[in-house]
């Protein structure tokens, strides 16, 4: 996973003149809950000319947020990029019991779709578990759905090989 | 690995036996001209004969006068097709994949030489394309540089395309690349006028749901278009040739949504989609291009945070909505007793509603500890008592709305003088206009000129108009947005001897509106206005004065009544009182009758009536 990650980063940084590395400053990996925004610069200007401000991007990095999401997006052991930016979402989507970033979130870890409301359910009903505060960060998130996972019978195969 | 290596290290070896095909200048101007070519270098006729691309970047052509001449521009990328196979990534045919593909198979080249393109193929697997969704971020009210919405494509795998998760997609952008940040008015300006190059970017799609739907309110539509994997493929190959590369950004025309068609044709070259488009480039016509092209199987609804929030509160009492407001301030309410007598169906709306009130009023903020802290309770409690799913009905697709040119054709009489009148508007909507597609209270009017003809073949210009804007948002018990006009142009005003004058005019005003029923919208703003009268002794005149107006939907169209009153610095207090009905005839066409009466010191009250059939048309 490792050796991918740096593979894409590197070919990320050879279109792009700046690259920030993934748990870099502002971004990705240590995100808490509730993380702002960074609004755009001008929201006027930017919303007329649909434009991205000086750190524009082409490629895998992501501008808008001082977060580099460099590597594939989706599956297979990454489920940490991804977690990074959906946060915020994904706390709602628990508290509720269902949604987008649920979903995507069992997607990631790789959960079979005929187990995707039994996912949903016991990540529902652990919620404290998964959030014990709003400071927590996506490291302890992902970690704590494991663990979860884990206790329970029909999850714990995901937990594995996660 | 040595079956490629061989023929890898024999092509570099034979690399004078490789005989490039010897064209004809005949068969290399045809191929030059086909219109798969010119696509790809994004050429257009020139005005004065011949082609100019609209690449604005010596980079993306690899013959010097390649940006006009199709042709050179293909030997040029002929001869690099047969360039040695060691230089990688830099290899012509890394750099322009779709231009090699469609080389090989138009000229049914065999003996090229492989060079590796890590890079490309390690960017392609990553996306790995598998079909298209043209996304629409729907204008929003109260930000005028919204007003046209926007358009985007999001490239779905495989493994997200139909599972529920786009939100691990990528989007493909094309706007403007802001270097350095100027002002906003010099920004603005620059964007109009194209001081900005373009460029496509490729982002996670979810930070483009972030940007629209919590930062700007923008509604998305979500188009799934009707495009095979190999034609999503096509466009993704291309789309990596225009890595890096600017294009020239013009706001009207040479916009975001011209270059996705531009795309899309290269997905699919039999499309004749920007050959629609010579002038502007309305994104919301361009969506309705695509439409009619056959290309859209699916549309998804994506409300924007704010429509959830107002949506989650709607069925609240006044005194529940206060609940929500104190909740979203301070958590700790959540205890108190009185909150707990309330029925525990109704706690769960409350809760909810709170929780998106706080994390509304946060949107665009730097994270604050203390706001952190209460939205998590929030989360707490909507996780013991969860909401029902939140239920909101699609509107009418934006594409279905009336079109963006308006033709207007008038009879009527002013006093006891009878007139026809006759007009055209450039874009796009007014308060009174067929609504079905567009939110209400939103106005947007660009370029409207009207003539008219008085009895006795007396012509007069009537009014040039170059902006009317007017952003007419409800104040509801949770949110206080303000309401805003602007516009200026000219206009005929009351004037000396009852004449009717030609004015130019700048004006805006600021106010608030409310929506007392789902169909009624009233409002009252202050206004401020400049406007050059040559009967007036200065040769810019001000007033200030307020605008008072009802917007009533009935069951024929809308009805607009509105009062206007300037007080200006010389003493002239001009007034008017206007009745508006459209009657919504279809979803092109409705007729308006119109009543006005003017007040003014100049002359005594002026009584004008017309009935109007406007035609909205391409």
């Amino acid at each position: 996973m490792k050796r991918i990650l740096i593979g894409t980063l590197f070919a990320a940084a050879s279109f792009n003149a700046f690259a920030v590395a993934p748990g870099g400053p502002g971004c990705g990996w240590g995100n808490m809950l509730f993380e702002g925004q960074s609004g755009l610069p001008s929201h006027l200007v930017a919303s007329i000319t649909n434009g991205t401000s000086g750190n524009a991007t082409f490629g895998m990095t992501s501008g808008t947020n001082g977060c580099d999401t460099s590597g594939r997006l989706a599956y297979n052991g990454k489920p940490m990029l991804v977690l990074g930016s959906i946060m915020n979402e994904l706390s709602e989507d628990v508290a509720r019991g269902e949604g987008e970033a649920l979903t995507t979130y069992a997607v990631v870890l790789g959960i079979q779709p005929e187990d995707r409301d039994h996912f949903a359910a016991v990540t529902h009903a652990h919620f404290s578990e998964i959030f014990p505060s709003a400071d927590v960060t996506a490291e302890q998130v992902h970690a704590a759905t494991l663990s979860v996972m884990r206790q329970d019978a029909v999850l714990a195969k995901y937990a594995e090989q996660a | 690995m040595l079956r490629c290596l061989v023929p890898l290290l024999l092509g570099s070896l034979c690399l004078q036996a490789q005989a490039k095909p010897q064209l004809t200048q005949e068969q290399r101007d045809a191929l030059a001209s086909d219109r798969f070519w010119l696509t790809l270098g994004h050429y257009q006729p020139a005005r004065w004969g011949g082609w100019r691309s609209y690449v604005d970047d010596n980079a993306f052509f690899l013959a010097s006068n390649g940006g006009e001449s199709p042709a050179a521009e293909l030997s040029a990328t002929l001869d690099g097709l047969y360039a040695s196979a060691a230089l990688g990534n830099d290899h012509v045919q890394c750099r322009y994949p779709s231009r090699t593909r469609w080389l090989r198979e138009q000229l049914n080249l065999k003996d090229l030489p492989t060079p590796n393109c890590s890079e490309y193929n390690e960017w392609y697997e990553d996306i790995a394309p598998h079909s298209t969704v043209l996304v629409f971020p729907d204008a929003y009210l109260n930000s005028p540089s919204s007003m046209f919405g926007h358009t985007l494509l999001r490239i779905d795998s495989p493994e997200t395309a139909g599972s529920g998760t786009s939100l691990l997609t990528y989007a493909l952008n094309f706007g403007a690349m802001v270097e350095n940040m100027d002002n906003g008015v010099l920004y603005a300006w620059k964007g109009l006028a194209g001081g900005y190059p373009g460029q496509f970017s490729l982002l996670p799609y979810r930070d483009k749901i972030s940007e629209y739907s919590r930062l700007e309110n923008r509604d998305l539509w979500e188009y799934q278009l009707d495009l095979s994997p190999e034609e999503t493929a096509r466009m993704v190959e291309h789309v990596w040739e225009l890595r890096q590369v600017r294009f020239d950004y013009y706001f009207f025309d040479e916009n975001c949504s011209f270059r996705l068609l531009e795309l899309l044709e290269v997905a699919r070259p039999s499309l004749r989609l920007t050959d629609q488009f010579p002038l502007t480039a309305i994104p919301a016509d361009t969506v309705r291009a695509v439409r009619e092209a056959g290309l859209i199987t699916e549309v998804n609804y994506r409300p924007a945070r704010e429509r959830e929030l107002l949506a989650r509160a709607a069925p609240l009492t006044a005194d529940e909505a206060r609940w929500v407001t104190r909740l979203a301030g301070d958590s700790a309410q959540l205890q108190s007793s009185t909150f707990a007598a309330l029925p525990r169906e109704r706690q769960a709306l409350i809760q909810e509603a709170a929780y998106r009130l706080a994390r509304y009023e946060a949107s665009g903020k730097a994270r604050d500890s203390a706001d952190a802290a209460n939205s998590y309770a929030l989360l707490q409690a909507i996780n013991r008592n969860p909401p029902p799913a939140l239920n909101i009905e699609t509107p009418t697709y934006p594409e279905f709305g009336h079109e963006s040119r308006t033709w207007q054709l008038a009879a009527g009489s002013r006093e006891d003088r009878a007139f026809a009148e006759y007009g055209l508007r450039m874009a796009y909507h007014d308060l009174a206009d067929n609504l079905a597609g567009f939110p209400l209270g939103a106005q947007i009017e660009l370029g409207d000129i009207r003539l008219r003809q008085y009895e006795g073949n007396h012509w007069q210009l009537e009014q040039l108009e170059l902006v009317n804007i007017r952003s007419l948002t409800p104040r509801s018990a949770l949110l206080k947005p303000w309401s805003w006009q602007v516009a200026t142009g000219w206009e005929r005003v009351a004037g000396e001897n009852g004449n009717h004058r030609l004015v130019p005019h700048l004006n805006g005003g600021g106010g608030f509106a409310w929506q007392p029923w789902d169909s009624v919208l009233g409002y009252s703003l202050a206004t401020l206005r400049l406007e050059h009268h040559r009967d007036f002794d200065a040769p810019l005149s001000a007033a200030a004065g307020f605008n008072l107006g009802l917007l009533w939907r009935n069951p024929l169209g809308s009805l607009l009544a509105e009062g206007r009153s300037d007080y200006f610095d010389n003493g002239e207090v001009r007034r008017s009182l206007a009745l508006a009905q459209q009657w919504e005839l279809s979803r092109n066409l409705g007729l308006r009758l119109q009543a006005s009466r003017e007040f003014s010191q100049f002359s005594a009250p002026q009584t004008e009536f017309a009935l109007q059939l406007r035609w909205y048309h391409y």
